[in-house]
């Protein structure tokens, strides 16, 4: 187990070092540059462009600009954005809360909600219920996120007024202590619901189909030959085996948590990584961008094994030796 | 009185637009310490008619019919409850997909101890382990088979962990269903030879579905031939294989070869099953059967008692009477 362990994250550290090399070979490739965006659009200094480009290494080429990054990277330090002059570290840090407040929640909750129903649901198989779930979770699983995020502000923030439209804090109030952290549960409630509608019928279906599957099995017939209580192959027999691809799709949400809530975050004006990330990109903030990479790319890696270990526990045909 | 005993059973098939007649009119009668094969092609109803006893079939999409009379009880009008008190204790069955008989991801051990509490709630883990142990050695498995995996065994050892499983509570109906047909000829007839032995030890009364005459042949009292659902011929193993009276039984005879004797040609039965969703007038095998009469394409035969033998009977117009 820990040599399997200490594969995965050696290849996991493969991973990220490839998947930062073509993020930040492909950004720097990319139309657009960030000090032509610096000096201004009306009368560029070309003598002021060209120190901008020696300040910021960005006249030498880019495998030499590579290497220097990976230099700083080992000393831990990821630059300084272009735009706002803070450091990269300091500006992910800030976000990186937020951004967890709100994915992560959504994602537990999602995957609560959708997998107990899910069971539930084939459990009653073909009943009303299950019929009326079924076709809720068609039309939710095909409604856009942030169509949907948009008719929450109007419902409920616009019009009944129960929420805040946008933001996380209400920045007039200055609240300090618990009445800070009811602000912020108050400001996450839509977005957190709008995300928690459209992520719930995936988890839904995986677990309803997976509990069905397993039902029709051959050795639930052997079992409910031996006369033994219905609940109990259910609980014992059924639930186990059907729970694995629920932890497959579970550990494929988690990692797209830092990156995956663009849309919503950008909906709801929510300070996070999302839209750290779109903001960057329209303004070619290199560091900025590379530094959201690495630790996105960190994220999905390190995610990635926890699952695999996981699984190793809950299914002993999967063994790490 | 028999300890099984089948009088008319119908069991049909319930699918959108038709009925699927997989048995019918099925009486068959087994005695207490008997054996008795069950043998067709495939599609003939025999898994069917084995789980339609068991009460496994779904019940949503089967139909069931006729009476089903265990020591005189009528399996099909008991309640869930007392037929589970049944399960197992009495009534016990080895499927022919021993691979996927038991869970993947729980221990073969730690699952025979759950099916030993079904009836035994407040058994102590160590009187399980032992009588656990003490099957597996019947077996011929290994003591250590009970920490192992279901994946971890190979198919012969799973058909041999499904067989003790199914000896767990020593019962007195024990039904294989295809049981040995996937194993190779030294294990099916090693595990063969325990069954046998283990029924005059233990006083079981067995059921034996397969395809394979020659299993019967070696291991059966009896012998009970279906067609397409129905009954063709009942009786000693001995009497109707050497003197089969169904022209089906003497066709699915011929497609066997003969170890000793005579070197005949093999000859399967041409033609398939009947479409089982349509009513058939006449004998269901008459349009397979070389001596078909214009009778046997209208009535029905009813099973007919051979050569004065009580419990030898077959459906056949050409046999007995005429």
């Amino acid at each position: 187990m820990k040599r399997y362990i200490g594969k995965r994250a050696l290849s996991g550290l493969l991973v990220v070092l490839l998947s930062v090399c073509f993020n930040f070979t492909l950004i720097r490739l990319a139309p657009g540059d960030p000090i032509r965006i610096m000096a201004g659009t009306d009368n560029p200094n070309e003598e002021m462009i060209e120190a901008l480009q020696q300040k910021y290494g960005l006249d030498k080429s880019i495998p030499e600009q590579f290497v220097m990054f990976l230099g700083n990277v080992a000393k831990g330090d990821l630059g300084y954005s272009y735009i706002s002059d803070e450091s990269v570290i300091k500006l992910i840090g800030e976000k990186i809360g937020p951004t967890l407040a709100l994915s992560l929640t959504a994602v537990l909750l999602s995957v609560t909600f959708g997998t107990l129903i899910g069971i539930y649901a084939a459990r009653k198989n073909g009943s009303r219920f299950d019929r009326f779930v079924c076709s809720i979770s068609y039309v939710f699983d095909a409604t856009p996120g942030f169509w949907l995020g948009l008719m929450m502000i109007l419902i409920f923030a616009s019009s009944l007024k129960w929420f805040p439209t946008s933001g996380m804090v209400n920045l007039r109030a200055n609240y300090k202590g618990f009445a800070y952290f009811a602000d912020v549960c108050r400001h996450l409630v839509l977005p957190i619901s709008t995300m928690v509608l459209t992520q719930t019928p995936y988890y839904f279906r995986i677990a309803r189909s997976s509990v069905l599957q397993v039902m029709s099995e051959d050795f639930i017939t052997t079992f409910k030959a031996t006369g033994m209580k219905e609940s109990r192959i259910f609980n014992k027999y059924v639930l186990r085996n059907a729970i694995l691809p629920t932890v497959t799709v579970l550990g494929m949400s988690l990692a797209f948590l830092l990156s995956g809530s663009v849309l919503i975050e950008t909906v709801f004006a929510w300070p996070g990584m999302g839209r750290l990330m779109f903001s960057s990109i329209s303004k070619r903030d290199y560091p900025v961008l590379t530094g959201i990479y690495l630790v996105t790319s960190v994220v999905i890696c390190i995610a990635m094994i926890l699952v695999d270990i996981l699984y190793g526990f809950i299914d002993p045909r999967i063994r790490y030796d | 009185m028999a300890l099984l005993e089948l009088k008319n059973v119908n069991v049909r098939y319930i699918m959108k637009d038709k009925k699927v007649h997989a048995c019918q009119h099925v009486s068959l009668e087994i005695e207490e310490q008997d054996s008795i094969g069950i043998v067709g092609e495939s599609g003939s109803g025999k898994s069917t008619l084995a789980s339609a006893v068991l009460r496994l079939l779904p019940q949503r999409i089967t139909q069931v019919d006729g009476e089903i009379l265990y020591n005189g009880k009528d399996l099909l009008k008991l309640t869930k409850d007392e037929m589970d008190a049944l399960r197992w204790t009495d009534l016990s069955i080895v499927f022919q997909k021993s691979m996927s008989a038991l869970s993947p991801v729980h221990k073969v051990g730690a699952q025979m101890e759950d099916v030993y509490r079904v009836h035994f709630p407040n058994a102590q883990k160590e009187e399980i382990k032992q009588r656990v142990y003490d099957l597996f050695k019947v077996v011929n498995l290994s003591d250590r088979v009970y920490e192992l995996y279901p994946h971890e065994l190979s198919g012969g050892m799973m058909q041999r962990v499904s067989i003790a499983l199914s000896l767990l509570h020593n019962p007195r109906l024990l039904v294989l269903d295809e049981a040995t047909t996937a194993l190779d000829v030294v294990t099916q007839s090693q595990i063969l030879r325990e069954i046998m032995s283990l029924e005059q030890n233990l006083n079981v009364t067995r059921i034996m579905i397969t395809h394979d005459v020659s299993v019967v042949a070696s291991t059966c009292k009896k012998i009970a031939v279906m067609y397409a659902g129905r009954l063709m011929e009942s009786g000693e193993t001995k009497d109707v294989l050497v003197n089969p009276q169904h022209p089906y039984t003497q066709g699915l005879l011929k497609s066997f070869p003969s170890f000793k004797g005579a070197k005949n040609d093999l000859r399967g039965i041409p033609g398939s099953l009947p479409d089982l969703s349509q009513e058939i007038p006449g004998c269901v095998f008459a349009p397979r059967c070389p001596f078909a009469t214009e009778k046997c394409r209208t009535v029905e035969p009813e099973l007919k008692t051979v050569n004065g033998k009580g419990n030898w009977k077959v459906a056949c117009h050409k046999v007995g009477g005429e």
